[in-house]
């Protein structure tokens, strides 16, 4: 059962095309990484998966609706290479405004739990500006958990962090997956996005190279697609 | 190509109807008793509000079109028409502000309908900066409609609240009398004239626009 | 009821914004304050002619003040993307367009009465703030039409790659009916002609009126990308 299906997507900007005719399929509970160098056109992509952004053409369907028409923002959770979060309020007033965007009941329990299993209840009343990158990360990604989705969708999520950080985050990418969420991560680090994926894909200049089971991929293929571009992460 | 065909048969219409319509406007029309032939400038000054009128319209029609069907071609139209539009407004603040000069002895008057015009001219120049500010053709068509709604909306509002508030101002404007039948006659003209030029001018640009696109995705179709 | 709840988490949002970052009622209090000062050199007004200038040295710094405000409430939004967990999320694009506007509708008239009260002291002309029930419907229907109009175009500008310097130049000429209205009917008032202002204050209503429903209906065309 498919919960998203695109059928050729492209994306003019002004003086360039994103993506040059996409499709895709991506089952429940899925996850797919897609890998691709900069400016290939990961994040245009991951926007429309999103909903927030509309494609110049094609069609793109959630639960077999149209997106207009389905629930895919409200079931979505989203993070792009920016936080998404206040940076003026706290840690706890952050995810405070998420539960009650959700309209949850028992509000402060889940906070409580939320922030303690991420290792941020320490943190919980300094504010977001006061927050290492990597503790940021944490929290925004922490957001996922508490409002339960059902499509995760990462843009570049081990981007600016060290390699303690990009470990954690792992993890945490993994137990949400473990969850039975769809989830799509965009990143050039091969090794992290093989060990996440069950579904690797490549887009290269707007055009998916490849999509295919994450067993019938090698990951040399994957390096060799990257040093061909000039752009090899080890 | 049946547009080509069109603005054809429109430039040659045109090319009838414009020193036409000069020639009634400076030869055929009296001169008017208390003005004398400066009242002449006021056959075009009309034709260019009316032309205005008509692209400020086509703006607020296109734009409402577009956030319904999401066409982006509806964008090159509402664009088209803005841009007749403010060129056509401006003609009519220069016009009326030359009229002004030797009747009511200034260079600007605070008249509700010159104020009006004014008032749009800025709105549509905020529209263009806007759409000069995004670069996703997508998100400037969605954004420049919205702002192609609420300006047109104000016309109405501005229209009445200078009205109200000039009436408390003293007033150099005076309502003319009724209009010399010839007269009539020419500034029917002189409207159908501006009217044509308009349709024109927008079919015109709106080709270039096409054309400019068909151009683009060429551009990329030869990147690919 | 959810429609309105979920107005109300995005004003709580806002106003715990504002107590934790001090960014824009802060600063609109500043400039207004500096605006009057500003006027009074250059104007130098006397008794005798003040209540002539009043309202409308008042309703340009409200209207300047106000696009510093509004500009900084949407920075705070596009700033780290944080408006994006409202859009993946239940509350409705008309919600959270109702919350920011509530926003600033408070933010406003906090600043105008503070404009109000120092206008009192540094222009010596403490009968404003007597006839202030009197100057409210003007005020408030005035500073709700701002509000409407500023909550939509300053999300708008802050797309834009001007950022919010794009504010101004959409705003004002849009919310001219506004401050002809409220400039009028406070002169008016304050010059003994109360009677008269009722029709501007029917005009500001219906000018509220009309950009309510337009910007309900637009609004969520700005929150795609």
């Amino acid at each position: 059962m498919n919960i998203i299906k695109l059928k050729g997507i492209r994306k003019h900007y002004h003086a360039r095309t994103a993506l040059k005719g996409i499709d895709m399929d991506i089952g429940a509970g899925a996850c797919i990484t897609v890998f691709g160098p900069n400016g290939a056109g990961k994040t245009t992509l991951l926007k429309i998966i999103s909903g927030i952004m509309a494609p110049t053409e094609g069609k793109a369907f959630y639960n077999s609706r149209a997106y207009s028409e389905s629930d895919i923002k409200k079931e979505t959770f989203y993070l792009g290479h920016k936080t998404s979060l206040y940076n003026a309020l706290t840690v706890m007033e952050n995810m405070d405004f998420v539960c009650r965007l959700f309209s949850f009941k028992q509000r402060e329990k889940s906070v409580e739990s939320t922030l303690r299993k991420h290792g941020l209840w320490e943190r919980r009343n300094d504010p977001v500006n006061d927050l290492s990158q990597g503790m940021k990360k944490r929290l925004a990604l922490a957001k996922g958990f508490i409002t339960d989705p059902k499509v995760v969708i990462l843009d570049e999520p081990f981007t600016g962090l060290d390699i303690r950080w990009r470990s954690s985050i792992l993890s945490k990418i993994k137990e949400i997956k473990r969850q039975g969420k769809s989830v799509i991560v965009s990143t050039h680090l091969v090794e992290e996005g093989c060990e996440l994926a069950d579904h690797v894909a490549f887009l290269r200049k707007g055009k998916l190279l490849f999509i295919n089971r994450r067993e019938e991929v090698d990951a040399k293929e994957i390096y060799r697609l990257f040093a061909s571009t000039g752009e090899a992460r080890l | 190509m049946k547009t080509d065909r069109t603005i054809t048969i429109l430039f040659f219409l045109l090319l009838v109807m414009m020193p036409l319509d000069f020639f009634l406007i400076f030869r055929v029309a009296p001169t008017e008793k208390v003005m004398g032939d400066v009242q002449r400038i006021f056959y075009l000054h009309v034709s260019l509000a009316l032309g205005a009128f008509l692209a400020f319209t086509g703006v607020f029609v296109s734009s409402i079109i577009f956030l319904w069907k999401k066409k982006i071609v509806l964008d090159s139209v509402a664009g088209t028409c803005a841009g007749i539009g403010v060129l056509f407004s401006t003609l009519v603040l220069i016009t009326g502000s030359m009229w002004a000069r030797p009747i009511w002895n200034v260079w600007w008057t605070w008249d509700p309908r010159l104020l009006t015009v004014l008032i749009l001219w800025f709105i549509y120049i905020g529209y263009f900066l806007l759409r000069g500010g995004i670069a996703d053709k997508f998100k400037k068509a969605q954004y420049s409609a919205v702002i192609g709604i609420i300006g047109y909306v104000d016309i109405p509002v501005v229209r009445y609240a200078t009205k109200w508030w000039n009436s408390i101002h003293p007033l150099l404007s005076q309502e003319g009398g009724g209009l010399d039948p010839v007269m009539k006659k020419v500034m029917l003209f002189s409207l159908a004239t501006f009217a044509v030029l308009t349709i024109f001018l927008f079919l015109f640009r709106f080709r270039l626009a096409r054309i400019e696109e068909r151009l683009e995705i060429l551009k990329k179709k030869m990147e690919d | 009821m959810s429609f309105i709840g979920d107005a109300l988490t995005i004003l709580r949002k806002d106003l715990l914004l504002e107590l934790r970052g001090r960014e824009s009622l802060s600063l609109m209090l500043f400039l207004s304050l500096l605006l009057l000062v500003i006027f009074n050199f250059a104007l130098n007004p006397d008794k005798d002619n003040v209540s002539s200038m009043a309202s409308g040295i008042l309703w340009v710094i409200f209207a300047f003040s106000g696009i510093l405000g509004m500009g900084r409430m949407s920075v705070a939004e596009r700033d780290e993307d944080a408006y994006l967990s409202v859009i993946f999320s239940p509350v409705s694009a008309e919600s959270f367009y109702l919350g920011k506007a509530l926003g600033n509708l408070l933010f406003l008239m906090i600043m105008e009465c503070f404009t109000l009260f120092f206008f009192a002291i540094l222009f010596d002309f403490e009968k404003i703030i007597g006839l202030l029930p009197q100057l409210l419907p003007a005020l408030f229907l005035g500073t709700l039409g701002f509000s409407l109009v500023g909550t939509l175009f300053s999300f708008l500008s802050t797309a834009s790659r001007y950022g919010e310097i794009l504010l101004p130049f959409l705003y004002l000429p849009v919310v001219v009916p506004v401050i002809l209205g409220g400039v009028t009917s406070m002169d008016m008032i304050l010059n003994g002609k109360s009677g008269e202002a009722g029709k501007w204050i029917q005009l500001l209503a219906v000018f509220d009126m009309l950009y309510l429903a337009i910007s309900l209906l637009v609004f969520r065309y700005l929150i795609e990308e």
